[in-house]
């Protein structure tokens, strides 16, 4: 990690659906469970409206770790359990190709009361992105 | 071929924006953690913010009013709150800047407690970063925000409620008699549900039958309501307002003029239900003698496929199930509760035959006659012991996790009141019975409920307190002993005594659990709460609705609750209902997929990820003497997955108001170095 970075932590982000994820979210809210504060939780209707250059590009302005949260088999939408999946691939695809460690992005199925679930995701991402640092030193780090 | 017209083509300019940005302290919920004022203070330098304001409760009417000023007096044209959960005052905020006079949907919701202040009390610092990235990304996406409108459907003059216990009795009746045409759609043979098992009715102390009979009657006697027995959900589709369903019938199994000679020859038996296993059935059957309808039924579940013999003939039993399809614009769930079965050894149960359940006492004194003894497996009943919360009010770690891996943390509500009811009625009817009451604490917390609660200690029940933590050990008693049981008690009202009661029956107050409707929670993609029992959409702003909008709870499928508050939830469900499709047309979000067809060339990539069937299709159109193939959406039919986004190599087609563009945005906004946070290169 950089010595001017010193104060920042990476930052996770979490895109979490409205049926699953973000109400495990607020679940986890509501227990007052505590989880690092880097992480931002922004809700998606279904993950699948998501091109792998989204990922691609969000790596690339400052967002160091992505959780999908998605509903899995419980989702209301035809095509998020097995739509979503593919979409990880293919983004996974990608990111060999920009030289973006992949364990950066992770999918879970997280339902409207998953708290221990949602909270051992989080707090796995942000370990694994004490040891990885920030996606622009892995950027500029030499092939 | 209809001529092309292009979205935006032509349009005026956008008017400029200006955003006023609302942090709220959520009544210290978000302040006592979150530097509001900092937030705001930052959030306010950012462009294209005219105000950024703080307030102890913008969801109070007071609160409100700031926003609706800001608007009016400083011409803002987009909203963004910083609150509580998007599930619980989002709706509040859009009904707000709408009365304001702006379009709801220039409105952007940020969750800062549930998702930041609760989640972070020991971070107070981080926590206040985490809002003004949070707030900032609300900022961006708001930019983009767009006028919108509601997509406007005709719906069916139809309600289905499913389950035909007291509360979808109610609530059918209660929505046919708007002008609604129900169908009434019950798994088992006979219509009332728990209800006809009830000894009495607290706290009135009314025969259960003579309600439900009541019911029934007025149901049936509809001209609206169409009833199916042995029926259940097998199919769903659709939307709200045209719902499309299936639903499969069992054959009844027996005719009217043959029914009395053939429930006569049967002789194959199971446990009966309706006596919670205590005695035996045949499996053809009424539940109860009084049971609707009155004829009888085949129990398909358990009938062994042999023929009858009847008369010299022998007679061969069929289900042949039959399938209705139908249209509904809303579904009500009754689909009720189930009693807990205490494990195989918890406090004896399964082990000691004089240790039964509250419910399976309750048919017992059914089947004891006026002056007649008390006596259970043969001896006579001297003293008692009635147990409260068996399988409720449980403490993660303390007591064994269910099959599911949860313990029913959740107060079941209704037994307290049953334990105390039943505790009067065996000291009316066996005055001479020694009652014993081990409670954690009583929760007569209804109107005449406590009264009982005073019948009972004025009536020689004699009242032993336990803590959660240590609950009541039943054994069986030394042979020989008076009495078979034991029921061991550390008493806290007598200062942790250790108390043994001997007694002749032991009687477990089981909560109540929910009913296991997997199939059918799937089928209509409903939620379930940590309880496990169906979810309302929001306690207070939407009660008795699922978030699947057209969905509503009627009773117990959504938690315990006694029949009184049972019946009011059938009640406001139907209210419901009728509100919903009194009109003849509902209202859906615009968070729809809309095409851009300057951009779309007609790929058909979008059409091709699509699932929803007709949401998406390819049409032709005219444009100076050509012909182009454009996406073109039915809004209708489309759910706002977004698939056709992910895949459009044009970026042509966006789900409204959760546009890719927003999303880039926001992300943007939280990765980006905010001047005034720490750790920005400012």
């Amino acid at each position: 990690m950089a010595e001017n970075d010193r104060t920042k932590q990476p930052k996770i982000l979490v895109l979490a659906t409205l049926a699953g994820g973000y109400a495990g979210a607020d679940s986890a809210g509501q227990a007052h469970a505590d989880y690092p504060a880097n992480t931002y939780v922004l809700p998606v209707m279904c993950p699948v409206m998501f091109p792998p250059q989204f990922f691609l590009r969000a790596f690339t302005r400052g967002i160091d770790g992505i959780i999908v949260m998605y509903s899995g088999t419980d989702s209301p939408y035809n095509v998020e359990a097995d739509g979503t999946a593919a979409l990880i691939d293919r983004t996974y695809s990608l990111m060999k190709e920009h030289r973006i460690d992949t364990r950066r992005l992770r999918l879970a199925a997280i339902c409207t009361v998953c708290v221990k679930p949602f909270l051992k995701e989080v707090t796995q991402m942000a370990e694994l992105l004490k040891g990885l640092g920030f996606v622009k030193d892995e950027l500029a780090a030499p092939a | 071929m209809p001529e092309r017209t292009i979205a935006g083509d032509g349009a005026a300019a956008p008017e400029p924006v200006r955003l006023g940005v609302y942090t709220c302290h959520c009544g210290g919920n978000i302040g006592h953690v979150v530097q509001c004022e900092r937030v705001a203070e930052i959030i306010g330098r950012m462009p294209d913010v005219v105000v950024a304001r703080t307030d102890p409760s913008f969801c109070s009417d007071a609160g409100q009013a700031i926003i609706e000023q800001d608007i009016k007096e400083l011409g803002i044209n987009r909203v963004v709150i910083g609150a509580c959960t998007p599930s619980l005052h989002e709706q509040t905020f859009r009904n707000a800047v709408t009365r304001a006079g702006l379009n709801p949907y220039l409105y952007q919701h940020v969750g800062i407690r549930e998702q930041d202040s609760w989640v972070h009390s020991k971070d107070p610092e981080g926590a206040t970063e985490k809002a003004v990235h949070l707030m900032a990304a609300g900022v961006a996406k708001a930019r983009l925000l767009t006028p919108l409108e509601p997509i406007r459907l005709s719906a069916e003059k139809r309600a289905l409620v499913i389950g035909a216990g007291i509360a979808g009795l109610r609530c059918a009746l209660d929505v046919a008699r708007q002008g609604i045409r129900v169908t009434l759609v019950e798994k088992s043979p006979f219509l009332g549900g728990r209800v006809a098992q009830l000894g009495s009715v607290f706290p009135t102390d009314e025969d259960p039958l003579r309600l439900l009979h009541e019911l029934i009657h007025a149901v049936t006697a509809h001209p609206s309501i169409t009833v199916l027995t042995q029926s259940e959900v097998t199919g769903l589709s659709g939307y709200v307002g045209n719902f499309n369903v299936h639903v499969t019938q069992h054959s009844r199994g027996v005719e009217k003029d043959t029914a009395e000679e053939l429930l006569a020859a049967c002789t194959q038996t199971t446990p009966d239900e309706f006596d919670y296993g205590l005695t035996q059935r045949k499996v053809i059957y009424r539940s109860y003698p009084d049971s609707y309808p009155a004829i009888p039924a085949v129990d398909w579940e358990h009938h062994d496929g042999r023929p009858l013999q009847v008369g010299g003939r022998s007679v061969e039993l069929r289900d042949e199930p039959r399938i209705y399809e139908l249209t509904a614009g809303a579904i009500a769930l009754a689909t009720g509760f189930d009693p807990y079965e205490p494990r195989h050894g918890e406090y004896g149960y399964g082990e000691i035959p004089e240790v039964v359940t509250l419910p399976q006492l309750i048919r017992i004194l059914a089947r004891v006659r006026e002056g007649e003894p008390l006596t259970w497996n043969g001896h006579p009943i001297r003293a008692m012991a009635l147990i409260h919360c068996v399988g409720s009010r449980e403490l993660d770690g303390v007591q064994k996790p269910h099959a599911d891996g949860q313990v029913n943390s959740y107060c079941s509500r209704v037994c307290c009141t049953a334990s105390l009811h039943a505790a009067v009625t065996l000291r009316q009817r066996f005055p001479d019975l020694d009652i014993y009451d081990l409670y954690q604490d009583i929760r007569t917390y209804g109107r005449g409920h406590e009264e009982i609660y005073r019948h009972a200690r004025t009536s020689m029940v004699r009242f032993l307190r336990y803590h959660g933590d240590q609950r009541p050990e039943v054994v069986a008693a030394p042979a020989g002993d008076l009495h078979p049981v034991v029921v061991r008690v550390k008493d806290s009202l007598t200062y942790g005594e250790e108390i043994d009661v001997p007694v002749d029956l032991v009687a477990l107050a089981v909560g109540m659990m929910p009913r296991q409707i997997d199939d059918l929670a799937n089928m209509l993609k409903v939620s379930r709460g940590a309880d496990r029992f169906l979810l309302e959409a929001h306690p207070k702003l939407r009660p008795v609705e699922m978030a699947v909008r057209g969905i509503v709870l009627a009773g117990t499928a959504q938690g315990p609750m006694n029949i009184q508050e049972s019946l009011s939830a059938a009640s406001a469900a139907a209210a419901k209902v009728a509100v919903l499709l009194g009109q003849g047309q509902v209202e859906l979000p615009p968070f729809v997929a809309c095409v851009n067809t300057a951009k779309c060339d007609g790929t058909g990539a979008c059409v091709q990820a699509c699932r929803e069937k007709g949401a998406i299709t390819l049409q032709t159109f005219n444009e100076d003497g050509g012909e182009l193939r454009r996406a073109v959406v039915t809004p209708a039919n489309c759910t706002g997955c977004g698939a056709c986004v992910g895949v459009c190599p044009n970026r042509a087609i966006d789900v409204q108001a959760w546009t890719l563009a927003q999303y880039e945005a926001m992300v943007d906004a939280i990765g980006a170095d905010i001047p005034g946070v720490a750790g920005a290169d400012e």
